[in-house]
């Protein structure tokens, strides 16, 4: 795998500005790297031909396993390992295990996503990540273009023709 | 197609089920007698509850839409305020019944039986709610505010659609009725559940009982919201109502089944775990004898829509959707059933002496009352639906309707 990338990026002020750039791009056959902004852009995923997440599918597997943790645990804490009369009622008393079993479901469902949110997009402690320009996380929308995929000349003859704020090159760590 | 044509075979097939409605309650009038006819009235008083109560939740659900400056739904707007047209049939049936119990024509609550109520002591303790006058009183004043209401929004909404685009005068104006709406149907919707429903057991009560009832009332008006927008999607009507539309309304109906299970578990685990004698009653009566009823409620209302909803691309399939919507309805129905009939039950044996009488299931008779209800329902939707165009061209939030996109 190459460590580094040759980047041409453009930044853009609106994420309209960031829409339709992407759709003549596309348009014009051009090879996009990547697209950062600071919030999810509307229409932005299936233009990009992306697909749909699936984790909430592995969302819901955890959440199952919350489920059956909380309430195989309680029933074999309460009926085998340490049996006690709570209120008068059955060992085993299926309504009282509902709400942690509930909350089980929940928790483990949404540390399970999290966790597999930062694996997935490879972030977590201590790995670093290159940053294409700071202010993406703020205000700004920028459009990437990789040197290798994509002509200098025609990427930056590209970006002039959108709306474009800024162009900018730079060498980052891939 | 911007305006609903109420077909002669559609109109042929609901008059048929209004008369298969009225049929099934001739039947139980004479042939399931009990000397005091509970069958006969306590179905209408079911049904009616049940239908009514979907009518108001429609135009609660518009109310709280248009305060909370809701854009998405404009396009099937229509669609909701002919809903809550059942208001007024439902109104009369209402009165009936409260005529009845006034005048004692039936014998649906122990707590109107004077010789029963003054020598119990709950129940005469109570005396100053549960009463005719009060019975009476609440079912004309509420039920006519809330067709008040329903005018109001109604004629401003048909104004607004002759007037000119542009013009939100008309939409202020209803604004200002929609929340006015919102803490009325609150307060006066509890207040009716108390006495239409909750009473039928004069000797217990539940402070979660209105929540829970008018949770029901949330998940089948959607339900039957969904079935009825399937309905006229596949005869060329709405197309401006797109997949993800369709996708928020199966979302609303994903919500309030879990909403409702956690009124009911909420309910149900309190009086469970309290062990209250005078409490646990109600699930006694439930669990022992009609156990079968007890549980697929839960399976209906809850297992179903939250497993068969749970992924986007159910709620985006018209028949997945719309087989568990049919599943739901029937859910909330056989809820509010569960909540009467048993109860009602238990009341005429206690009046008459009889012995009390089981039906762990309701029989095809009925659900033939529920079908004339039903029916009757949807006559007066779709004439409702029929007189206005489909679309209301001058609303503000139209345009943020048709471009819905999540």
């Amino acid at each position: 795998m190459k460590k580094r990338k040759d980047v041409v990026y453009g930044i853009y002020n609106d994420e309209h500005d960031l829409l339709n750039a992407v759709r003549s791009a596309k348009d014009k056959g051009l090879e996009i790297m990547d697209v950062y902004s600071p919030f999810p852009v509307h229409g932005l995923d299936p233009l990009l031909g992306l697909k749909e997440s699936r984790l909430h599918i592995a969302g819901f597997f955890y959440g199952m396993i919350g489920t059956l943790t909380a309430f195989l645990g309680m029933t074999w804490i309460f009926t085998k390992d340490w049996p006690i009369i709570f209120g008068g009622k059955p060992y085993w008393a299926v309504p009282s295990f509902i709400p942690i079993t509930f909350e089980l479901t929940v928790l483990f469902s949404a540390i399970g996503m999290t966790i597999s949110f930062y694996v997935v997009s490879g972030m977590g402690f201590g790995v670093d990540n290159f940053v294409l320009d700071e202010r993406i996380s703020d205000d700004k929308f920028c459009l990437a273009f990789d040197k290798e995929e994509v002509e200098v000349s025609d990427a930056k003859e590209f970006l002039e023709s959108t709306n474009v704020e800024e162009i900018h090159e730079k060498v980052v760590k891939a | 197609m911007n305006r609903f044509e109420f077909s002669g075979k559609l109109k042929t097939t609901l008059l048929i089920g209004i008369v298969i409605g009225i049929v099934s309650l001739v039947l139980e009038y004479f042939v399931y007698s009990d000397g005091v006819h509970s069958m006969f009235w306590g179905d209408i008083l079911l049904n009616n509850a049940y239908f009514i109560g979907m009518a108001l939740m429609a135009l609660f659900v518009m109310s709280a839409f248009i305060t909370a400056w809701t854009g998405w739904y404009t396009v099937f707007k229509r669609l909701l305020e002919a809903f809550n047209a059942y208001l007024i049939p439902g109104a009369v049936i209402m009165l009936i019944l409260a005529l009845g119990n006034y005048f004692g024509w039936h014998h649906l609550y122990l707590w109107a039986d004077s010789n029963f109520a003054e020598h119990d002591e709950v129940i005469s303790g109570k005396s100053g709610f549960l009463n005719k006058n009060m019975y009476l009183l609440a079912t004309v004043v509420f039920v006519g505010l809330w067709l008040l209401w329903r005018y109001k929004i109604r004629t401003l909404s048909l104004k607004e659609d002759a007037g000119v685009k542009g013009d939100y005068s008309y939409h202020r104006t209803m604004r200002n009725w929609a929340a006015t709406f919102l803490p009325l149907a609150g307060y006066t919707s509890a207040i009716m559940i108390w006495l239409w429903l909750m009473s039928v057991e004069p000797h217990w009560y539940s402070t979660m009982y209105a929540w829970y009832t008018s949770s029901s009332w949330f998940a089948g008006s959607w339900s039957l919201l969904i079935l009825v927008m399937i309905y006229l999607k596949s005869k060329g009507y709405f197309d401006k109502v797109t997949k993800e539309h369709i996708h928020d309304m199966g979302k609303y109906l994903f919500a309030f089944s879990i909403f409702w299970a956690y009124l009911f578990f909420d309910q149900y685990m309190l009086i469970w775990f309290g062990n209250v004698g005078e409490e646990t009653t109600h699930f006694k009566l439930q669990q022992t004898e009609y156990p079968f009823l007890f549980f697929s409620v839960l399976v209906l209302n809850f297992i179903v829509p939250f497993l068969g909803l749970m992924i986007n691309t159910a709620k985006k399939s018209y028949w997945i959707l719309g087989s568990v919507a049919v599943l739901t309805f029937l859910g909330h129905w056989l809820d509010i059933y569960l909540q009467v009939k048993p109860y009602v039950a238990e009341a005429t044996a206690e009046l008459t002496g009889q012995q009390h009488h089981v039906f762990p299931f309701p029989n095809i008779v009925e659900f033939g009352v529920m079908i004339g209800f039903l029916s009757l329902f949807l006559f007066v939707t779709f004439k409702c639906l029929s007189k206005a165009n489909l679309v209301p061209e001058n609303d503000p939030y139209l345009e943020e309707s048709l471009h819905h996109h999540v």
